[in-house]
């Protein structure tokens, strides 16, 4: 379920988050761009889910998940728009995006959240679940499922193209 | 002594991976901007529940400095390589090291080997430094192979253009090694040696010493920021380590560490 207004969300704009989040990165993000271009069918559906670019440590008895934060976005750019047309609804990540991003955004009305980087013990507190969903085999870069509380996100790039790092420089 | 300095590293290594280091942390607690109380609760919580503070626990990379006329009876390489597996099977870290870097890429599982630079120093001692480098930070490596003509000004520009564009990717504020001479490489490798050095430890020669100054006060004014949100200070501090070269050339090597700064030393008299 969406609780997010997307549409209304302005770059800058700090947010506590409420809901679902996917996890993938580098690795399980060829595989799906591979998948697709043999027309295989996809473990994951994609539609309406928000993306968000981590590989969590250990996980500990004491709690869903290990400490867990955001990589580096622009590694994943070049798969954005696979993940656009697989129906995704926004990224989280950090960091600067390359400049076609921003066209992306406006073109699919999309939204790109960064949520703060170094800070995965503190990050790791607002998963409340974690489920392991394909690519097990790729360890902490599997694709994987998380129930997060109060997760804090800023709109980095819009859906109008607005974006953080640019309005700074 | 080997299982000593081996549970000495170790120690070393959890300490700064979850215990934020206390030139970080002052600067930490001046900072007024976004996600200001998330970057302090975050330090908290990874102390309490022996968290890492961030999950790319990294790959270490040693600095092992042998005194030059004594013989070591034990291997070192395997004592290195034991600190790590035992840090980070016995924590809650992730592995992040892959065997094959191009085909296989499959997980050593145990976030070995760690990268190793051997030196000698004119010391007694065995001393071995260590970084805990994420791949974050460590994407930000460059190197310039610059004229052997150019001056200060010059190298000012080439590192500063390239923080300005850059810098934000990698967590800062950051802390930045600088190498200049050498071969590429000897630049590659004194510009990571530079990032064990503290905030306040100055190049012992004053022209450099100075210009580590300036680049600290010149790289602060691209207003970066904390989490590169523009709020806050941009860069610690700038080491700078520089080795004779070839007269045809001037490499210049910069490297970064992230705002936790993971770094940590054992000493032994042998």
């Amino acid at each position: 379920m969406l609780l997010l207004k997307f549409e209304e969300l302005k770059a800058g704009e700090i947010i506590n988050y409420t809901g679902g989040l996917i996890v993938m990165r580098d690795a399980a993000h060829k595989r799906i761009k591979e998948m697709k271009e043999r027309n295989e069918k996809l473990p994951v559906d994609f539609k309406d889910k928000i993306i968000f670019y981590a590989g969590p440590a250990k996980k500990p008895d004491f709690q869903a998940v290990g400490s867990i934060g955001p990589t580096t976005s622009n590694r994943m750019d070049g798969f954005l728009e696979i993940m656009y047309q697989l129906g995704i609804s926004a990224t989280v990540g950090k960091g600067k995006r390359s400049g076609f991003v921003a066209g992306l955004n406006k073109k699919y009305s999309k939204v790109y959240f960064v949520t703060p980087s170094g800070m995965a013990a503190m990050l790791s507190q607002k998963v409340k679940k974690h489920t392991v969903l394909a690519f097990d085999d790729l360890g902490t870069e599997a694709i994987q499922e998380l129930i997060v509380e109060d997760f804090p996100l800023m709109t980095a790039i819009d859906v109008n193209g607005e974006d953080i790092f640019d309005i700074g420089g | 002594m080997k299982d000593d300095i081996t549970r000495k590293l170790t120690e070393e290594i959890k300490k700064a991976n979850e215990i934020i280091n206390y030139r970080s942390e002052n600067f930490i607690k001046n900072y007024t901007g976004p996600f200001d109380s998330e970057i302090r609760e975050n330090i908290k919580i990874a102390r309490e529940k022996q968290l890492p503070l961030c999950q790319d626990t990294g790959m270490i990379e040693f600095f092992v400095f042998l005194p030059k006329n004594i013989n070591i009876d034990f291997d070192i390489e395997d004592m290195l390589n034991r600190s790590v597996y035992n840090a980070y099977k016995e924590n809650y870290y992730r592995y992040s090291t892959v065997k094959d870097p191009l085909f296989e890429r499959v997980n050593s599982k145990d976030n070995c080997p760690p990268v190793i630079h051997y030196m000698f120093h004119d010391k007694k001692n065995l001393e071995i430094k260590f970084l805990v480098k994420g791949g974050g930070s460590e994407n930000l490596t460059s190197l310039f192979m610059l004229k052997p003509s150019s001056d200060k000004e010059t190298v000012k520009k080439t590192i500063i253009d390239y923080i300005k564009e850059n810098g934000a990717r990698g967590c800062p504020p950051l802390n930045i090694g600088i190498g200049i001479g050498g071969t590429s490489d000897k630049a590659l490798m004194l510009s990571k040696l530079a990032l064990t050095y503290d905030f306040d430890e100055r190049n012992e020669k004053r022209e450099y010493a100075e210009f580590e100054t300036e680049l600290t006060e010149e790289l602060n004014r691209l207003k970066i920021g904390f989490q590169g949100l523009g709020r806050g200070i941009s860069v610690y501090s700038v080491h700078i380590k520089q080795y004779p070269t070839h007269i045809a050339i001037l490499p210049v090597a910069v490297s970064v560490d992230c705002y936790l700064v993971r770094k940590g030393s054992v000493t032994l008299e042998i």
